[in-house]
């Protein structure tokens, strides 16, 4: 018994388009907000606590300086960049072990004689909007850069 | 009859409220007292204690042969170098192991016992399979760097963390199947881990350390 | 008779779970008293371990060194990620196929699963991915120290299945392979 050359039944395959078209519509992804890359107003608002400028002229010694103040408070580092000038730490909310507290620096040189450190901090992924823990951060760095070390 | 499955029913919610209890405390769950994130970015009393812990000077000018001797002292503990930066003085180190126990196995299997014969007696299914430690990473991070030489020629420092993420496997919560992958993680406090470190990068760089 | 159709169910779960420990994955990683020990190492074994992870070379060009474990690197096929030629570091990591679970369902996230992600980045309640304990990866460290005024010390350390790998005949065949690559290289500058 020979089978039919063309043995798939013309309603299957229709059904089969129909359904793909079907499914087609409910699985349009949604469609990325306008300001998805924008910068919002509460993160523009704390860039001016996150910045403080520091009177030193070598961004290594700035960013040692950084690395010696984020192992001081606890922090592990987990990047460290002398090229981008970059410093990644992240540390426990001891002895809960839920929380955890990540902190970005950057070190850029503002002029001849200052840097500008930057610190992003966040806590379980959302930015930290309270101005005390940046003048607690930087209190600790100008510690770290000033006393003790060259 | 009816008293029966009541009474029964009520010993078994009571069974498993009492389990489920039992597995928040494992699972790590805690209940006290957050610390704010203000507290986090101050020095506290533990700070010169653990930084005493993990940091030794050494009387090397060459900072980088002191890079260099931490990675092989490292290598001597059984890590493996993930990340360097020779500038910064910055260096990572990974090792996996596994992190089974005999005692979380044979608590798993008297638990999922204990369940199973729950389930026969209530007729509902309360089987409680408890996920257990599987693996772990035990990590390093570590900093060298020069410290402000007081008159007798340049000092380096090495500061070292090391830290373990715990993970466990999967379970079964009556119908439910718990997923494996379950994270936890601590900071090593233990001295002695950082007493060997140091030891060997002693012995690696011919040199006497000396505590801060 | 109340019917119970879970009861069979539940006691095939009960037997299964008897095995559970002894089948899949689980059952390679060793169990011990205290998953504490492996965050320590014990003195005794070190000695020999590093006798057969190490080599002592007649040479002090360490670049020359370097190239050819890179090279040794990319033949065994490891992505490297840890390159400094000052401090004499070559590091790197690789999966093996044949480690790889077989079941294709979670094979696409399993590969985008990425364990050195950075601490602030991971921390979810349960790591994502399917968790197959990446019984597929490998490691290797290989430092290279100076041993003295014209001697070279390279120590290669490998890592497989969460265990430290420290069977003389492994270094011996890496050791081998970066024999070879010094040979081309050297090869290769002399006309």
């Amino acid at each position: 018994m020979r089978p039919a050359p063309n043995f798939v039944p013309k309603r299957a395959a229709l059904f089969a388009l129909a359904f793909l078209f079907a499914i087609s519509g409910c699985a349009s992804p949604p469609q990325a907000p306008e300001n998805l890359l924008a910068p919002t107003e509460e993160q523009i608002k704390i860039r001016n606590m996150q910045t403080r400028t520091f009177d030193v002229s070598d961004r290594q010694a700035a960013m040692r300086g950084v690395i010696a103040a984020l192992q001081d408070l606890g922090f592990i580092i987990e990047r460290a960049n002398e090229s981008l000038g970059l410093v990644t730490a992240a540390r426990f909310a001891e002895p809960n072990f839920f929380d955890v507290v990540g902190v970005t620096v950057t070190v850029r040189p503002a002029s001849d004689t200052q840097m500008t450190i930057r610190a992003n901090a966040i806590f379980n992924n959302e930015p930290i909007t309270d101005p005390e823990v940046y003048q607690n951060f930087f209190a600790t760095l100008e510690r770290s850069l000033f006393i003790g070390r060259n | 009859m009816r008293t029966t499955i009541r009474s029964s029913s009520e010993r078994l919610a009571a069974l498993r409220a009492a389990l489920l209890a039992a597995t928040a405390l494992v699972a790590g769950c805690s209940f006290g007292p957050k610390t704010t994130s203000k507290e986090l970015f101050s020095l506290t009393p533990e700070s010169a204690a653990n930084k005493a812990m993990q940091t030794r000077q050494f009387e090397t000018r060459d900072s980088d042969e002191l890079l260099s001797a931490s990675a092989a002292a490292l290598q001597d503990l059984g890590f493996e170098v993930t990340e360097s930066d020779r500038s910064l003085g910055f260096l990572r180190a990974a090792k996996e192991r596994s992190a089974r126990e005999y005692g979380q196995e044979t608590t798993r299997f008297f638990v999922a016992l204990l369940t199973f014969a729950v389930s026969v007696f209530g007729g509902q299914n309360a089987l409680y399979v408890l996920p257990v430690d599987l693996q772990q990473q035990i990590n390093a991070s570590l900093v060298a760097q020069p410290i402000a030489d007081d008159g007798d020629g340049a000092r380096n420092e090495v500061r070292i963390v090391f830290y373990r993420l715990v993970w466990k496997g999967d379970g079964q919560s009556g119908n439910t199947y718990i997923p494996p992958g379950l994270q936890q993680m601590e900071m090593i406090r233990d001295a002695e881990l950082y007493q060997r470190f140091f030891a060997r990068l002693s012995k690696a760089i011919f040199l006497e350390a000396e505590k801060i | 008779m109340r019917p119970r159709p879970a009861g069979c169910a539940l006691a095939a779960g009960l037997l299964g779970l008897a095995a559970a420990g002894c089948v899949g994955f689980p059952a390679r990683h060793e169990i011990q008293g205290d998953n504490w020990v492996q965050v320590l190492l014990s003195d005794e074994s070190q000695v020999k371990v590093r006798n057969a992870q190490s080599r002592v070379f007649d040479t002090t060009d360490r670049r020359s060194m370097l190239e050819a474990l890179v090279a040794t690197f990319q033949d065994l096929g490891f992505q490297i990620e840890v390159l400094d030629e000052t401090l004499g570091i070559v590091s790197g990591k690789k999966y093996l196929d044949a480690e790889r679970p077989s079941y294709s369902r979670d094979l696409a996230s399993y590969l985008l699963y990425d364990e050195e992600s950075l601490v602030v980045f991971n921390r979810v309640y349960r790591s994502w991915g399917p968790f197959q304990a990446r019984s597929d990866l490998v490691r290797l460290t290989v430092t290279v120290r100076q041993r003295n005024v014209e001697q070279l010390i390279v120590r290669a350390s490998a890592q497989y299945y969460l265990r430290p790998v420290e069977e003389p005949e492994a270094y011996q065949k890496f050791y081998a392979a970066l024999e070879k690559a010094l040979f081309a290289q050297r090869l290769a500058a002399s006309p």
